[in-house]
């Protein structure tokens, strides 16, 4: 996120709230404020059809949002009534009659002369997991799914630390090449791949998964990801054809340990 | 030797090189300390835990993580033979070494890079020794290039032997590169002159100006700064001439091939000048470590590629740079491929016998235990039905004999996807196969493969059929793909259309053949049309269609309102 775009405008929409303004203004600086956010907040550009998208629904969210109440749809409407038909009005409203329809003129010599884009795929990244998954011939509930090596940490501290090793020799044998030596997804393969390799150094990876999560993406890779997942495009192997339930299991600890993150807690079912 | 060396070029250095430090700066017990923690959770699993460059990692990579016992460093600002100055060792740790697996490590302080530095030195005796040390190069800032000095350096790449080994446009592919082996005996490509981008030591000016003038320790890279082989004035127009050979410092990796119109029929035997009004686009290749037949470091990083069109035909033109173009032997995308096998993989890498400086003793033989260091190789043997395939090179001779030949493919979906599923890129899937045009250098005959997965390519004779003509010339592989444009039997290119296009290329000399092999991921092919659509309608038309709307609603707003306009 550009902070120094995302801040003046969250701060000006909260002074909107505290002072009173004209319900025309306040649409106003909503409708534009989030434009700005969603086109220039980003670190990574959020495509201009995901933008339209978003803007499409916002619009939506806003005229609801005015035509629920009379009052509020009065405030809206009686300026612009006033702007339309009041004589001293004239001179700017020719003027806004005549920039509409140059701005959309602009608008389709830009994007008619654009340089082509090839399509997007919005994937979701974090998509949920299937109930359950067969590997190495055994079929696991991914919703009651433990590691097993965890108690370990507690219970017997010396074998932890010998998995978190075998962990670490899993790791530098098998996924620097795309998730880069220190995790964070910059291996030497990387620039080569399209969705990037996940940085697990990042706070919003592994640490706010589950581990049975890992397992699943580690055993059963891109093949393995739900439509919505990309699993056409994305360079995950399926280490299940090449390493066994246990290395996974010790890989996953050496994610956590390395970044020093802690998996999510499984929600207890009552 | 060493010594010997410093001594005997000491005269010419005195200019340009600033003063040696009088006693090493070996840091203190604390700051070596510090050191080795970061050390052994960051470097360790590459460069070992005793700093003899056999990490567990290390079976997997070439060029292989560095021994720091041997005191060997290839990115200096000191003499040939010196050891590194600390700040130089300071530097490659932060800014890694581009195109390896040596990351860099931008997060690390000053200080943290300082004590690693001071860890790095207690491997190698030679940081002890202040005979071991030499002066600085003190790089002047560089004057602008011309064509002048451009001129000059081309002479001086001639004469000084550069080309013998970089070749004569530069990539890489000397008469002698094919045997260039580093100290350790490993098989060495001189670095390919029109990619600065991948340069190990940086893509500046002032690191190229670096690195002819200390030269690469360790490797047959030489140093040229005695004033009698390179006069100070001619260093420059060198540095000048290496840049001219590259279109820019930095790879500008594409993500769509823009296929345009050609100027009239196309074809095979036109030559490579139909593609000239055609955008290039650069797509970078990286091994295929996704399925079994694992390539950890393909010979290939990128292909360059154009394409064109006319209302019957589309084509394409593939290019990459090559050492040498293997013609002998075959090659087919669904070889079987051994599993991954450090000692096999080492014995085939080795050209020589390591240096003698070098020669590892029987402890430290980096093959001792490399069976063990592969998890899983029973596992894949004996689910490889084809193990007994084993690489019949000839591994004496010092140059490596390789039965596979140099191949290229182009991957498309069988079906143009409607909406965003495609085809698996790492060859298709059972459900959704891809198209592999595929061509062995070593006869050009086009074959097309059907990929429903890495474990079923299978040839196909039923898919529209396409031409294809190629040819090698100094140390780059061009090769021409020519189909008909719309077909019943396989994928149409429509104008103004995406089809989602891939690569793989193999290097016979890198022993690459089925699934081993460099590919990319899904790119997508555009086909500009060839008519233009006028812009001014549309926007006429827009523009008009708001202005009337508009009118009309406030002449409907007037009216509705037309009392209280009169208050
Ligand atoms: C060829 C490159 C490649 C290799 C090798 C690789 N990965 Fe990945 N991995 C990816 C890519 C790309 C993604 C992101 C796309 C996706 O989620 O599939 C990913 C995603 C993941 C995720 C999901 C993270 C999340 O936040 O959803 C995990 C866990 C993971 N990898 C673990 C591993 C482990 C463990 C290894 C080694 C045993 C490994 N990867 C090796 C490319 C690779
Ligand atoms: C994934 C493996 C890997 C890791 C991790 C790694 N290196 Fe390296 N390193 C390499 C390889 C490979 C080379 C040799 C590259 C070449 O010769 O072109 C290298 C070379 C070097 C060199 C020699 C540079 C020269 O001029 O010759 C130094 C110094 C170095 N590494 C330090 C480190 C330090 C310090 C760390 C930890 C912070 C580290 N490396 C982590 C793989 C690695
Ligand atoms: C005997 C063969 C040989 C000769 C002669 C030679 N080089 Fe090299 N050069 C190499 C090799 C091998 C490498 C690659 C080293 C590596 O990758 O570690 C290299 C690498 C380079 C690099 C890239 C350094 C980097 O940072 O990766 C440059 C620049 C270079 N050479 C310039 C020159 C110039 C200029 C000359 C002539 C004045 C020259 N070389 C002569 C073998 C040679």
């Amino acid at each position: 996120m550009h902070l120094y775009v995302l801040l003046p405008i969250l701060a000006v929409m909260l002074l909107l709230q505290w002072r009173k303004v004209g319900m025309l203004v306040w649409l106003f600086v909503y409708w534009i404020g989030i434009f700005v956010i969603l086109k220039y907040g980003f670190t990574t550009p959020v495509p201009q059809s995901v933008i339209s998208l978003y803007m499409g629904i916002i619009t939506f969210a806003l005229i609801i949002y005015i035509s629920w109440d009379k009052k509020r749809f009065r405030a809206v409407v009686d300026p612009l009534v006033a702007f339309m038909t009041r004589r001293r009005y004239t001179v700017p409203l020719v003027l806004v009659v005549v920039l509409i329809p140059s701005l959309v003129a602009t608008s389709v010599y830009l994007s008619r002369t654009a340089p082509v884009q090839a399509p997007f795929f919005a994937r979701t990244v974090h998509p949920a997991t299937p109930a359950s998954i067969s590997a190495f011939s055994t079929d696991y509930d991914l919703a009651t799914l433990d590691n097993p090596l965890r108690p370990l940490e507690s219970d017997d501290p010396q074998a932890f630390a010998r998995h978190v090793a075998n962990g670490r020799a899993v790791y530098y044998e098998n996924c620097h090449y795309c998730h880069g030596d220190d995790m964070t997804g910059n291996g030497q393969f990387a620039h080569g791949l399209n969705p990037i390799p996940t940085n697990f150094a990042d706070s919003g990876t592994i640490a706010m998964l589950q581990e049975s999560y890992l397992f699943w993406r580690i055993a059963k890779g891109a093949p393995g990801l739900p439509e919505e997942g990309g699993p056409w495009e994305s360079a995950m192997p399926v280490w299940e054809n090449f390493l066994t339930e246990e290395e996974i299991w010790e890989v996953v600890l050496f994610l956590y340990d390395f970044t020093d993150q802690r998996p999510r807690a499984r929600e207890e079912v009552h | 030797m060493r010594k010997a060396l410093l001594i005997a070029s000491v005269a010419g250095w005195t200019i340009g090189w600033s003063a040696a430090q009088p006693q090493p700066d070996l840091g203190s017990e604390q700051q070596r300390a510090a050191g080795k923690i970061l050390y052994d959770q960051y470097c360790s699993q590459c460069h070992g835990e005793k700093g003899d460059g056999l990490g567990v990692a290390a079976p997997y990579l070439k060029p292989k993580p560095r021994d720091f016992t041997r005191g060997k460093f290839k990115i200096r600002t000191t003499p040939t033979g010196a050891v590194p100055s600390h700040e130089d060792l300071k530097e490659i740790i932060r800014r890694g070494m581009p195109y390896t697996s040596m990351p860099d490590w931008p997060q690390f302080s000053d200080q943290e890079l300082s004590n690693l530095a001071y860890y790095i030195k207690t491997f190698a005796d030679d940081f002890e020794d202040p005979a071991a040390y030499g002066d600085s190069l003190q790089i002047p800032s560089p004057p602008s290039p011309s064509q002048e000095s451009i001129d000059r350096g081309r002479q001086l790449y001639l004469n000084m032997g550069c080309v013998r080994c970089h070749g004569d446009v530069g990539r890489g592919d000397g008469s002698a590169a094919r045997e260039q082996t580093d100290d350790w005996g490993y098989h060495l490509r001189p670095a390919d002159m029109t990619k600065p981008w991948t340069f190990r030591g940086g893509n500046q000016r002032e690191d190229v100006y670096r690195t002819f003038m200390t030269g690469l320790n360790g490797t047959p890279m030489p140093s040229y700064a005695d004033e009698s082989t390179l006069a100070p004035e001619d260093r420059w127009p060198l540095v000048d001439y290496v840049f001219s050979l590259s279109e820019s410092p930095e790879p500008n990796y594409a993500s769509l091939l823009k296929a345009v119109p050609a100027q009239g029929p196309i074809d095979s035997e036109g030559g490579l000048e139909q593609f000239e009004t055609a955008p290039l686009a650069r797509f970078p290749l990286v091994g295929q470590i996704v399925e079994r037949g694992r390539n950890f470091y393909p010979a290939v990083v990128d292909v360059e590629v154009k394409a064109i069109y006319n209302n019957e035909d589309i084509a394409f033109l593939v290019e990459w740079n090559d050492v040498f173009a293997e013609t002998q032997g075959s090659n087919d995308p669904s070889l079987a491929v051994p599993a991954w096998d450090p000692e096999a993989e080492d014995k085939f890498e080795l050209l020589k016998p390591p240096a003698a400086s070098a020669s590892p003793s029987a402890s430290d033989d980096p093959f001792a235990d490399a069976e063990a260091a592969d998890p899983f190789a029973d596992q894949q043997q004996a689910a490889d039905p084809f193990a007994e395939d084993q690489p019949t090179a000839a591994t004496s001779s010092s140059v490596r004999a390789t039965p596979y030949s140099d191949a290229v493919a182009i991957q498309f979906p069988q079906q143009i996807p409607s909406g965003n599923p495609k085809p698996y890129f790492v060859f298709g899937d059972a459900q959704k196969p891809v198209e592999l045009w595929f061509t062995d250098l070593s006869n050009n005959i086009p074959q097309l493969y059907l990929g429903r997965g890495s474990v079923s390519l299978n040839p196909s004779d039923s898919g529209e059929p396409y031409e294809v003509k190629s040819s090698f010339d100094q140390g780059r592989w061009s090769v021409f793909f020519k189909r008909k444009r719309t077909s019943r039997r396989s994928i149409s290119f429509q104008e103004g259309g995406f089809v989602p296009i891939a690569f793989s290329v193999w290097d016979g000399f890198n022993h690459e053949r089925g699934n081993k092999r460099g590919l990319t991921s899904w790119f997508s092919l555009y086909l500009e049309p060839s008519q233009k659509p006028s812009v001014i309608a549309p926007m006429v038309q827009n523009g008009l269609t708001i202005l009337v709307l508009q009118v009309l609603i406030i002449f409907g707003v007037r009216r509705k309102f037309a009392q209280r306009t009169e208050e």
